[in-house]
């Protein structure tokens, strides 16, 4: 009986490793080409690897909660005459080369900047060729090592490479084409800006903070657990826009009866449709319709060009709290959606980053984050934008609160809103006004209507 | 139980003692396996013991030539007492080994003195003459090096066919000795032991000693000299075998077809090292080897197995000390959680012959092939450098070799007195991307041989087309100023 191997494929740039989630075969079961075999969480999200043959599962390479570098041989087939996926008309998927990834389904989408990583990864390539030992395949490291020809000094070169920034890249502005340390610095800033929305997020760590080596022996008293996978993205993401971004957050107290009544209209109006109508839709609606009136929430900056990009479509991230931790899953082009399509891909997204289903296109492109992680509990919070986008609108949980109309109070409903922005782009004034207007879109929805395209 | 470390290092030369104390010193529970000695081949039969054979063939054969004519009365014959000369070679790398030894003390890594067997991917057993011990370690480093490699007809006994280990430790003088191999090791040795009055021939099977290794223009030098004191190098010449005559060994070789028959008293197999990638279990774990041996590693070193990293000779070319040590230090940085990959521009090189040979960057034949087509080379020679001639070591050059288009200097290489300490100003100059005239303009002290590197950088502006100063001819780059 022939055997196949198969392996962890390429699973998305700058990715080398991933942690094995759970293996979806046992011993024994007869897989069909394509068929995805087990879950695996990188650092970017949780996918399913497919295995490339048919075939019958001899043996599982690795067990649950393993780290796997890619390009390990992680599955043995008995594949008796078995083909590749596909192998009649088209030729047998290639897991070995960079360029696998576009043949991959659905899940493990091409990266949007897949051909400058093929070329850099080649670079690599030849740079370990000259000192005589090949580089063993699919664990290259990121940022590639500096190609023999980058002009750079030794400490710009680790500056570089600290900073994720991959230095093969960068057009130097010194002296015979020499990358500067300044070079570094500005290309830090901008990192993913230029190259589509979204696109930073799923890099490499962007800090040149210093993190203080913490020495400690193992004991009793403590638990050591690998930072590693969405935890080790999420803290070095949110360590980076904290850093990059100077963060400040205006918060505001807005009547909602009015919207209360809408949406209690609407969602048994949507029922029918089986769609669960909640209030994000409307929150989104109202933050579009606001962002039209002041675009530089709708926004990045980019650094390195010093120029401000206001995006042109309105993809609406929100934040969602799922057991491997926070997921920002996007609802692209919401401006085009209705009110209903929209809550239908909400409540899709969020159920799939419940399951640890997201796939890196779900969360990829985001112009605007919108957190109602306040919705649990808590009269306001500081959140922390997703950088490169400029602000996030913070939503808070619905009370019941004693309104003074001049003679007595009467009972009215209150929702708490927070926007925090980039103050690099965005002074203490505009938010205000930015608020302002969009508190009066959620005071009356009414006005929603004349937004509507 | 097997006893547990963050990071088990395995073997302790100068890539593995190295990256146990960075590793040491980040924080991890480090441990080092050693079967020989601490420091490996190059502190205890390899670079340090040669040095101190070759400075005293050096010293040797200045008082018999120099101090004369600087009108010191000497005597016909300097008597060398070869045992003590080997005391003292001894006692040299025994300061550097317990040197090792006492870092690894003071940075708490535990040493293993044994054998290593890789058992797993995660587990290794150690056997020493006290027994057997388990050691259990999150990440291992393998360091474990070469060896000399042999060729058939010459099995090696350290007696009639000796490897550099056997040479360094002969304690008296050898009339005549047949190196096989004209590599660095076989051109080091085979000159100091030609200095201590052995008669030496050389057996290169390549065209040209040093070949593709050293800049041709640097190895002329050495090999008229060497032609010059009375060593024979044969070239294109394949050693075939050897037998005991009545008058010493008889090794024959084949020159372009025709045997020849070479006497000796002993003979040194200097033909190149190889990995020791066949020993220590390594080929049971599943470790991804090419087919010269070498251990496959990533850009940080990485094998293809988690948690498990090669460094130096097993891992690739050049095989040098100060490449393993690099490499030492960037792994226990990565096991730490920091970003490092290995992209240094260049491992200068040195080859202590007589005179020095030294290199950083890349010979003229690598930058054609890199593309560099337009090249400006400029040479100065230590003949017309006041501290040379002070010296009476006058022969050789600095030649450096610049991009035409950017002036970025891309090799430099030098043969001469002190070669192998005027490197490191060429390797740093690499490393920062330095153009010619950051050499030229760099004010360097008079009256030192490292005026060479500066006055070198001239000549290779002097035929440049875009330079700041006046187009130097070569004759007034090579003028040396008045001395102080």
């Amino acid at each position: 009986m022939a055997t196949q191997n198969v392996k962890l494929p390429d699973v998305g740039e700058g990715v080398t490793e991933g942690e094995l989630v759970k293996w979806l075969v046992k011993v024994g079961d007869t897989v069909k080409a394509d068929q995805p075999v087990v879950e695996v969480m990188t650092d970017k999200a949780t996918v399913e690897v497919p295995s490339p043959y048919a075939g019958v599962v001899k043996e599982l390479k690795f067990k649950e909660g393993d780290v796997i570098p890619i390009e390990t041989v992680i599955l043995i087939l008995d594949a008796d005459g078995a083909k590749p996926a596909g192998a009649s008309a088209a030729p047998p998927q290639q897991l070995k080369t960079p360029s696998a990834v576009e043949s991959q389904p659905g899940q493990m989408a091409k990266p949007a900047t897949a051909p400058v990583s093929a070329a850099a990864l080649n670079k690599v390539g030849t740079a370990s060729a000259a000192m005589g030992a090949g580089a063993t395949a699919g664990m290259d490291v990121y940022p590639p090592a500096a190609d023999s020809r980058v002009l750079a000094t030794p400490a710009t070169r680790r500056l570089a490479r600290e900073t994720g920034v991959d230095i093969n890249q960068l057009s130097g502005t010194g002296m015979a084409g020499r990358v500067t340390r300044d070079d570094v610095v500005k290309a830090k800033g901008s990192n993913g800006t230029g190259g589509g929305a979204g696109a930073v997020s799923a890099r490499a760590p962007i800090m040149d903070i210093p993190r203080p080596a913490v020495i400690s022996q193992p004991g009793a008293l403590e638990e050591r657990v690998p930072l590693r996978g969405i935890r080790k993205k999420i803290a070095e993401n949110m360590q980076m826009a904290k850093h990059v971004i100077p963060h400040f957050t205006l918060m505001e107290e807005v009547r909602v009866d009015e919207l209360v009544k809408l949406r209690a209209q609407a969602k048994e109006a949507a029922e029918k449709y089986g769609v669960k109508v909640t209030y994000l839709p409307f929150i989104m609606k109202a933050l579009i319709a606001t962002c039209r009136e002041f675009p530089m929430f709708n926004a990045s900056m980019d650094d390195q060009a010093q120029e401000i990009v206001y995006k042109k479509s309105f993809n609406v991230g929100f934040a969602a709290d799922t057991p491997t931790g926070l997921m920002v899953p996007v609802v692209k082009n919401a401006d085009f959606k209705t009110m209903l399509q929209i809550s239908q891909e909400i409540q899709q997204l969020a159920g799939k980053a419940r399951d640890g289903k997201l796939a890196l296109e779900d969360m990829r492109g985001a112009t605007i984050t919108v957190t109602n992680i306040g919705s649990v509990g808590g009269v306001y919070a500081t959140p922390i934008i997703n950088h490169p986008e400029v602000a996030i609108l913070g939503v808070y949980k619905i009370q019941d609160k004693p309104i003074w109309n001049g003679k007595e109070f009467t009972r009215g409903q209150v929702m708490n809103f927070t926007i925090t922005c980039d103050h690099r782009l965005i002074d203490g004034a505009v938010a205000a006004n930015f608020m302002k207007s969009f508190a009066g879109r959620i005071e009356n929805p009414s006005q929603l209507m004349l937004d509507m395209i | 139980m097997a006893e547990k470390f963050d990071v088990c290092v395995v073997g302790a030369g100068p890539g593995g003692y190295v990256a146990a104390i960075r590793a040491a010193q980040l924080g991890k529970k480090t441990c080092i396996v050693e079967r020989e000695f601490l420091g490996g081949v190059c502190l205890n039969v390899g670079c340090i013991p040669s040095k101190a054979m070759i400075t005293a063939g050096h010293f040797y054969h200045r008082m018999q030539h120099d101090a004369p004519e600087m009108g010191f009365d000497i005597p016909k014959s300097i008597k060398l007492d070869f045992k003590k000369l080997q005391e003292w070679k001894q006692s040299v790398c025994n300061k550097m080994s317990g040197g090792v030894a006492q870092l690894l003390k003071g940075n708490s890594v535990t040493v293993f003195m044994g054998e290593a067997t890789f058992t797993s991917p995660k587990v290794i057993s150690v056997k020493s003459k006290e027994g057997t011990k388990t050691i259990e370690a999150a990440n291992y480093i393998i360091a474990t090096g070469s060896r000399p490699i042999e060729i058939p007809g010459f099995a090696v006994d350290e007696k009639d066919v000796m490897t550099s280990t056997g040479a360094l430790a002969l304690d008296k003088k050898v009339d005549r000795l047949v190196v096989i191999g004209g590599g660095y090791i076989g051109l080091e040795i085979g000159s100091y032991m030609q200095k201590f009055g052995t008669q030496v021939t050389v057996v290169e099977a390549g065209p040209a000693l040093l070949n593709g290794v050293a800049d041709p223009d640097c190895v002329q030098v050495v090999a008229r000299k060497l032609k010059k004191s009375g060593v024979e190098v044969l070239t294109g010449a394949k050693a075939k075998g050897f037998k005991k005559g009545k008058d010493g060994l008889e090794v024959t070789i084949d020159v372009g077809g025709k045997e020849q028959v070479l006497k000796a008293d002993k003979i040194l197999m200097t033909v190149g090292r190889k990995p020791n990638s066949d020993q220590s279990g390594l080929k049971n774990i599943g470790l991804a080897i090419d087919e010269r041996g070498f251990i496959k590693v990533n850009a940080q070193r990485k094998t293809n197995l988690p948690g498990i990293y090669a460094i130096g000779d097993i891992c690739g070319q050049p095989m040098l000390a100060h490449k393993a040590s690099h490499e030492g230090v960037l792994v226990a940085e990565v096991i730490a959680g920091q970003n490092r990959a290995y992209d240094a521009k260049t491992v200068p090189a040195v080859i202590f012959v007589d005179p020095e040979i030294a290199s950083a960057g890349l010979l003229e034949s690598e930058c054609k092939a890199k593309g560099f087509n337009d090249l400006k080379i400029g040479k100065f020679p230590f003949a017309a450098n006041g501290r040379a001639v002070s010296m009476m070591e006058t022969e050789g050059f600095v030649k450096i070799i610049a991009d035409a288009k950017t002036s970025v200097v891309l090799g430099i290489h030098i043969v001469g007195p002190e070669a192998s300490n005027l490197i490191s100003e060429a390797a740093l100059a690499i490393e920062m991307g330095a153009r010619v005239e950051d050499l030229a303009l760099t004010i360097h002290p008079h009256p030192t041989l490292g005026e060479t590197m500066m006055e070198a950088a001239e000549a290779t502006l002097g035929h440049a087309i875009h330079i700041i100063q006046k187009p130097l001819t070569r004759a007034s780059s090579n003028g040396h100023r008045p001395t102080a």
